[in-house]
């Protein structure tokens, strides 16, 4: 059975792989096909549900970079498999709806990779055992949504999007990682279910702790858009209606939650836990449905209303009490079920009407009557109406608020309230565009193929049969996803319709009516309060992101202009600079003698030749004319030739010979275009660069002379090479051997810097300007 | 700068710089001589074809796109490599078929490794040559 988690993924990222070749061949009939993955993949999982809920977690592990620690190992208990199954069967009606909406596109195939390697890599992040495993994934579901919110790339506000949206997750799953490395050394492993398992407040005593949770709570909030990360989950609807509901609401933005779930036995034993992560929560649920009010288009209302989910999820997993992880997790079911369904629906009525303005729509219930129908019971479920999951999960969030410890009913204010608001919102994005008189809109609307409203409808009966007998969900789905975060096996979540009259329903009661007054109280607020949120946007968290990002592209300007101005003798300056300082500090540092004596005599011939080397440099700083400069340059390049050869290293020595060969050639080629030698520096400038000249080769000297004395004292490294190269390498000449053996990859990688160099220079000299 | 000599010398001269730079490229395991410095000459010799008789004609006597040489190159490398891997050895270790053949000699994966440094070095100092004096327009 493990093994079977390892294919279903495998299985979803393969179908990702041959979408493009297999959608050129078959055309857009290959999607139906392509749903047949995650509905097989469901099918498996949910043959899982009895043994997992039995208590028997399925672990799989496949040997991989062992000597870093990282296998690839699986593990997936009650937690994961509520997960799976909500990203398999979300993820088949997706899949099945994107064929619908995205008909006729062109680049069907590279969407569908895409879109498959999202859900490969969603599986991956809930099964995984192993963090840094569950780190790739969580990046590669990072990548994956910028290209699939940047899918109308020629849009421009989709590309800001996408890059917002890549830059906020992206930075926080950097945090994240360093966290898990942290965790990982602090704890001595980086597999999950062992960390799970260490007695409770192991961790939370470590020195290092408030970094660890602090690093990975960075990761979590940015991925579930919490404030003040919340500006790109908004912005990320500009991608196409499949995405927003797969990515954007039902799945990936709950990897944070997941996340945040999954280490809770670990990490939740500390007060900074219960002091950050719940009123960040609060914050984000109170700023998702306050922003929610001001909205008309359908998809931006939808994507607040999850915003405000997101943060209620937080914020229960905050207060972190047996009753709100329950309320948290029947809470995360329903919300998957119903905001598909209404991503789906709002799609398939902008598809159909070309417009997702609420005042633009109306009676739609006549010509769209399917959609209409998934669209109404999942706004209905949002509402918080009996006999829907909703009306459940929201029985239990306010129970949890009640039990939880807080100042004077704040969280039951906070509670109430908001759910107010959602139910209006409900009202208006999943309601009221199918009542009254059908209005004419930019198309003519006519009900959506069936692949569009397939999904919305069955989720939709889920919606129903969950709400109206919450037994089995309970017993099965619910009780052992939270004894897995919670780490007591005894934990059981009876799920139950009708708690008799007691304060939570009362207060449901309480929420519907003034659900109702806050629907009827929109249009005037929206009205009344635009000035509002005109302030508040200037000084909101996207402003502050967008001045970053100008600072940013403003330092880097600023540094190419003084770094790589364009004068190569700058280049020498800073690149010699830096290494003398960084050799001098070296020599400083380390203890050395220079013992004169050991070494050996200069003779006639070497010392003849180093003169005539140093005379040649000195001569060629004077040189008047450029031809003058390159033949004295000469000299010198012949020069140290010559000391190879003295010095038994014909290859140098003949490899020297033939550069200098070349650069001749070369100059000659050049000679003509370059101008003549003028005064450019001042005496002052001279001066320095003589002085800078003068210390580099001190100290390059002084470098040699030190590893003369280190090779005294702790023996040449080339007896290893003489004395192995040929019974190892088959080869006499140490030096090649060296190259295309010992390090050979050292060599590969030299190849490829000079090939991609030659392209550098290539590319100039094609890509310059033509004079005029 | 096409004169008559250059052009004479240069038909001899092509020729053994050609061999030489084979024969430097094969001797490289035991004695001076490698890819490298094989490239280089061999670059050298086209160098020189293309001051005596324009850049064209030497495009036409190379065949091949300095920049194909240098992906051959670098494929040939980066390939030598794979072997090891099929015996279960780190990527890159040396296989030597132990009978040597006439003239070439022993047969391993780290000639064909320089084989390939050979052509990117061959590649590369012919794409900096011929790129410099294309834009010579006397040249061409």
């Amino acid at each position: 059975m493990g093994n079977g988690i390892i294919l279903s993924i495998a299985a979803v990222f393969l179908a990702g792989f041959v979408s493009p070749a297999a959608f050129r061949l078959l055309g857009g009939r290959f999607g139906k096909l392509l749903a047949l993955v995650p509905l097989a993949a469901f099918v498996f999982y949910a043959s899982l549900v009895p043994s997992v809920g039995g208590g028997r977690a399925v672990h799989a592990a496949i040997p991989w970079a062992d000597s870093l620690g990282i296998p690839l190992t699986f593990h997936v208990d009650g937690l994961s498999l509520l997960f799976l199954l909500i990203i398999s069967l979300v993820g088949t009606f997706v899949v099945l709806y994107a064929t619908g909406y995205l008909h006729g596109s062109k680049s069907l195939g590279k969407f569908f990779l895409y879109l498959m390697s999202f859900m490969g890599a969603m599986l991956g992040i809930v099964s995984s055992d192993n963090l840094i495993l569950l780190f790739i994934f969580w990046e590669l579901t990072s990548i994956t949504s910028f290209l699939l919110i940047g899918y109308y790339h020629e849009d421009a506000a989709s590309r800001r999007s996408a890059l917002q949206a890549l830059l906020v997750t992206g930075a926080g799953g950097l945090a994240m990682l360093a966290g898990f490395i942290l965790l990982g050394v602090t704890a001595g492993t980086s597999e999950i279910s062992e960390l799970n398992a260490l007695p409770a407040g192991t961790l939370a005593a470590a020195p290092a702790f408030s970094w660890i949770l602090g690093l990975i709570l960075l990761g979590a909030f940015t991925k579930s858009a919490q404030f003040p990360f919340h500006f790109w989950l908004p912005n990320a609807m500009a991608a196409p209606a499949p995405v927003s509901s797969f990515l954007h609401s039902a799945t990936m933005v709950k990897a944070g939650v997941f996340l945040l779930a999954r280490l809770h036995p670990c990490l939740s034993a500390h007060e900074l836990w219960v002091g950050i992560v719940a009123p960040v929560g609060a914050a984000t649920l109170i700023t998702g449905v306050f922003l929610g009010l001001r909205q008309t288009d359908l998809k931006k209302i939808l994507a607040y209303t999850t915003l405000a989910v997101l943060g209620t999820l937080t914020m229960l997993l905050g207060i972190g009490t047996e009753l709100a992880i329950k309320a948290c997790l029947v809470y995360l079911l329903a919300h998957a079920l119903y905001k598909a369904a209404l991503f789906m629906s709002a799609g398939s009525v902008d598809h159909e009407t070309g417009t997702r303005e609420i005042a633009e729509l109306s009676g739609l219930r006549r010509t769209m009557p399917f959609t209409a129908a998934g669209a109404i019971v999942g706004a209905l479920s949002m509402a918080g109406i009996p006999l829907l999951l909703g009306f459940v999960s929201k029985e239990y969030f306010y129970k949890a608020l009640l039990d939880a410890d807080g100042p004077l009913f704040l969280w039951e204010a906070i509670g109430v309230g908001t759910s107010m608001l959602l139910f209006a919102l409900a009202v208006i994005a999943g309601v009221r565009p199918f009542l009254g008189q059908l209005k004419a809109t930019p198309k003519h609307a006519h009900e959506a193929p069936w692949t569009m409203w397939i999904g919305p409808l069955v989720l939709g009966v889920l919606a129903i049969k969950f709400g109206a007998f919450p037994g089995w969900v309970g017993e099965h789905l619910i009780t052992p996803a939270s004894q897995a975060v919670v780490a007591d096996a005894s934990f059981h979540a009876h799920l139950k319709l009708w708690h008799g009259w007691n304060t939570a329903l009362v207060l449901s009661i309480i929420t519907v009516v003034g659900g109702v007054l806050a629907y009827a109280a929109a249009p005037v607020w929206r009205r009344m309060s635009a000035g509002l949120y005109r302030v508040l946007s200037a000084i909101g968290p996207e402003t502050a992101y967008d001045r970053l990002l100008d600072g940013v592209l403003g330092f880097a300007k600023w540094q190419t202009r003084t770094l790589q101005n364009g004068k190569l003798r700058n280049y020498i300056l800073t690149v010699g600079g830096f290494a003398t300082v960084l050799l001098i500090f070296q020599i400083v540092r380390v203890p050395f003698e220079i013992d004169l004596a050991r070494m050996s005599p200069p003779s006639l011939l070497g010392t003849t030749v180093c003169g005539l080397i140093m005379a040649a440099g000195i001569f060629a700083c004077f040189a008047k004319s450029r031809f003058t400069a390159i033949l004295t340059l000469g000299v010198v390049g012949l020069g140290v030739a010559i000391l190879f050869f003295l010095f038994s290293a014909p290859d140098l020595a003949m490899t020297q010979i033939l550069v200098e060969t070349l650069t001749v050639i070369l100059f000659v080629l050049a000679f003509y275009k370059l101008p003549l030698l003028r005064e450019f520096s001042s005496s002052a400038i001279k001066a320095r660069d003589a002085i800078f000249a003068a210390v580099f080769g001190i100290v390059m000297a002084a470098l040699v002379m030190i590893a003369f004395h280190f090779e005294q004292t702790a023996g040449p490294i080339s007896d290893y090479m003489s004395a192995n190269s040929l019974p190892l390498a088959n080869g006499r000449n140490v030096v090649n051997v060296i190259l295309v053996d010992f390090r050979a990859l050292d060599t590969l990688g030299e190849i490829t810097v000079l090939a991609v160099a030659a392209l550098g220079v290539f590319a100039m000299l094609r890509l310059r300007t033509p004079k005029p | 700068m096409k004169t008559l000599i250059l052009q004479t010398t240069n038909r001899v001269i092509m020729g053994i710089l050609l061999v030489f730079s084979v024969f430097l490229l094969l001797r490289g395991h035991n004695l001076p001589g490698g890819g490298f410095s094989g490239g280089l000459v061999a670059a050298s010799a086209f160098a020189l074809h293309a001051l005596a008789c324009g850049v064209p004609s030497a495009r036409t006597m190379l065949v091949f796109d300095p920049r194909t040489l240098i992906g051959l190159g670098l494929a040939i490398a980066l390939l030598s490599g794979a072997p090891a891997l099929a015996e279960h050895l780190p990527y890159l270790t040396g296989l030597w078929d132990k009978t040597p053949l006439p003239v070439i000699g022993k047969i391993g994966t780290p000639l064909v490794f320089d084989v390939g440094v050979y052509f990117v070095v061959l590649g590369v100092v012919l794409l900096l040559v011929f790129s410099l004096a294309d834009e010579e327009g006397s040249w061409s």
